[in-house]
């Protein structure tokens, strides 16, 4: 089974993406070997009310909620916000909470950051942060968001002690500074940026927060599935016996699926 | 152009049973590991090279081809950061390419990465190289491929015709766009490809970064300019894109450092096994067997 934690539905403005509907991602990851996948929305990022987008996402995937886990996307810069966070984790059952601070102008340690950091820790789900949706040298003169750093998100897990975060799209995280900002046990970091062999960041981040810190993600559909899928089987061959963690088990373990 | 549905099993491939212990090989060919693999774009000692004695990361890549099932590896060590140095600074990086590929006679091929701004000394340089072996050029950002200081360059691959390989990006992002002022982007490529009509010219990393989306459109023109498809970007149907735009024999497999990723890729594209077998490794052959040394 796999279970990939890096997924998003939905148009981007700036370039068209296939697999994007849930019916088509669903169609992808049967062809894909992909069980589950945990997926967010973009209407819910670029809408001004975020929360219209994720209404209408999870209409869209209700018929395929044993394949689609949904995440809420948060604007705590939006009128109602607390209201549309509860409203999403209680009716809804989303399993995580995503912001997007660079897109929607706040910070993670300003107010409203930390104001929205504070309320998803309350509800005992992770924060889903993802470090960029596209690579920035190839940005739309529209595009002015920045790449999310590993510094605000060392502050962010400071500050915030008993929040728990899935980081995906991430490169350049250095292990023992995760461990000494408190996050050992309390992150799971998906490979779709990092590589098993040759520079073997990925496996360098095992070696500092566990084998448990390390979850199979691909950023489908902006990316092609095949690279994450060459990153499993090179982990399958080098650490057998770990597999099933890396491919599901700690994705459900961290998200509480089971 | 005619193009195969997605998915190994759609194109009739051998793929592992679902009865497997674990499902991993669905979507990837069975066999994707035996595909025999040819990248035409990477690098060694790109940081630097702690001492004459040290192959760890040499023999790292060889392990990582070995994992991926990459036969050859043809490396440049380029002077990066659009810094501009003295000859014998090239020569040095030259040499340390030269001893990878004694430290791994088969495996590691070479491009002689030059600075045209070095003049005669620079054309020197590539016959050295090619003398001990090398098999094309490597150009980084130091001059824009309009420029015609790179001229003399290209002639001299003509006259050996052997492969130019040029960093190339079109970068829309002001702040790596003022890191890399004289980068060329598919049209300058195209400009120089229309100046030397049969120069064998290589627009590197298509997902290096830039707007890649520009880049296959750009030289949709110049139908000898090859694209090879390494680079840190993994963006979904970009091989599609250039195939479609191009054709499949104008797309050269490379990984440029991002192994796993770029393998995964054509593995993923929509491609028929022989278009893919032609990016894997046969259209990069063609290219070596026009060398005249």
């Amino acid at each position: 089974m796999i279970i990939d934690v890096n997924a998003c539905l939905g148009h981007y403005p700036f370039r068209r993406l296939r697999h994007n509907s849930a019916a088509k991602m669903v169609a992808h990851m049967d062809r894909n070997g992909i069980d589950r996948a945990l997926v967010s929305s973009l209407h819910a990022i670029f809408y001004r009310d975020t929360q219209s987008g994720d209404e209408e996402f999870f209409d869209e995937i209700s018929p395929h909620r044993e394949r689609l886990i949904p995440i809420a996307t948060v604007n705590p810069k939006y009128v109602g916000w607390e209201r549309d966070l509860a409203d999403s984790v209680v009716n809804v059952r989303v399993k995580a909470v995503a912001l997007m601070p660079e897109y929607h102008g706040y910070a993670l340690n300003d107010s409203d950051g930390r104001g929205a950091l504070a309320k998803i820790a309350s509800y005992g789900i992770p924060v889903v942060l993802r470090q960029r949706l596209e690579d920035r040298r190839q940005r739309h003169a529209w595009d002015r968001a920045e790449d999310m750093t590993p510094l605000a998100l060392l502050a962010a897990a400071r500050a915030h002690p008993n929040l728990k975060f899935l980081l995906v799209n991430w490169l350049g995280l250095d292990g023992e500074k995760l461990v000494e900002a408190g996050l050992k046990g309390r992150c799971l970091i998906d490979f779709a940026r990092l590589q098993i062999i040759y520079r073997k960041d990925a496996l360098r981040l095992v070696e500092t927060l566990g084998i448990e810190g390390l979850a199979f993600g691909s950023h489908m559909p902006f990316d092609y599935v095949g690279p994450s899928l060459v990153k499993l089987a090179n982990f399958e061959r080098l650490f057998p016996a770990e597999l099933e963690r890396i491919a599901w088990r700690n994705a459900s373990d961290f998200l509480g699926l089971a | 152009m005619a193009l195969a549905s997605a998915g190994a099993a759609e194109r009739g491939e051998t793929v592992a049973p679902k009865a497997q212990s674990s499902r991993l090989a669905i979507g990837l060919p069975a066999n994707w590991r035996q595909l025999r693999k040819f990248d035409a774009h990477h690098h060694v000692f790109l940081a630097g090279r702690r001492s004459l004695s040290d192959w760890s990361e040499v023999d790292n890549l060889i392990e990582a081809a070995d994992h991926l099932g990459i036969e050859r590896l043809f490396c440049s060590r380029p002077i990066t950061a659009g810094v501009r140095v003295n000859i014998d600074v090239v020569r040095d990086a030259n040499d340390s390419v030269l001893d990878a590929m004694k430290r791994h006679p088969g495996r590691i091929g070479g491009y002689c990465f030059v600075q045209p701004g070095n003049g005669a000394a620079a054309l020197d340089e590539i016959e050295r190289t090619l003398a001990a072996g090398m098999i094309g050029v490597k150009l980084y950002n130091q001059y824009n491929f309009t420029d015609p200081i790179i001229f003399p360059i290209a002639e001299k691959c003509l006259l050996h015709r052997i492969p130019l390989l040029g960093h190339s990006g079109h970068l829309t992002d002001p702040k790596a766009r003022a890191a890399q002022p004289r980068i060329s982007d598919a049209l300058d490529f195209c400009a120089l490809a229309r100046r030397y009509p049969t120069l064998q010219l290589i627009l590197g990393h298509v997902n290096g970064g830039g707007d890649w989306e520009w880049a296959i459109r750009g030289i949709r023109e110049c139908p000898q300019i090859y694209l090879d498809t390494s680079g840190s970007g993994l963006d979904d149907d970009t091989i599609g894109r250039c195939v479609r735009a191009v054709g499949p024999d104008r797309v050269l497999f490379a990984t440029d450092g991002t192994m796993e990723g770029c393998v995964g890729k054509i593995l993923s594209a929509d491609l028929t096994a022989a278009q893919r077998e032609a990016i894997l490794w046969r259209n990069w052959q063609r290219v070596l067997d026009q060398r005249l040394t």
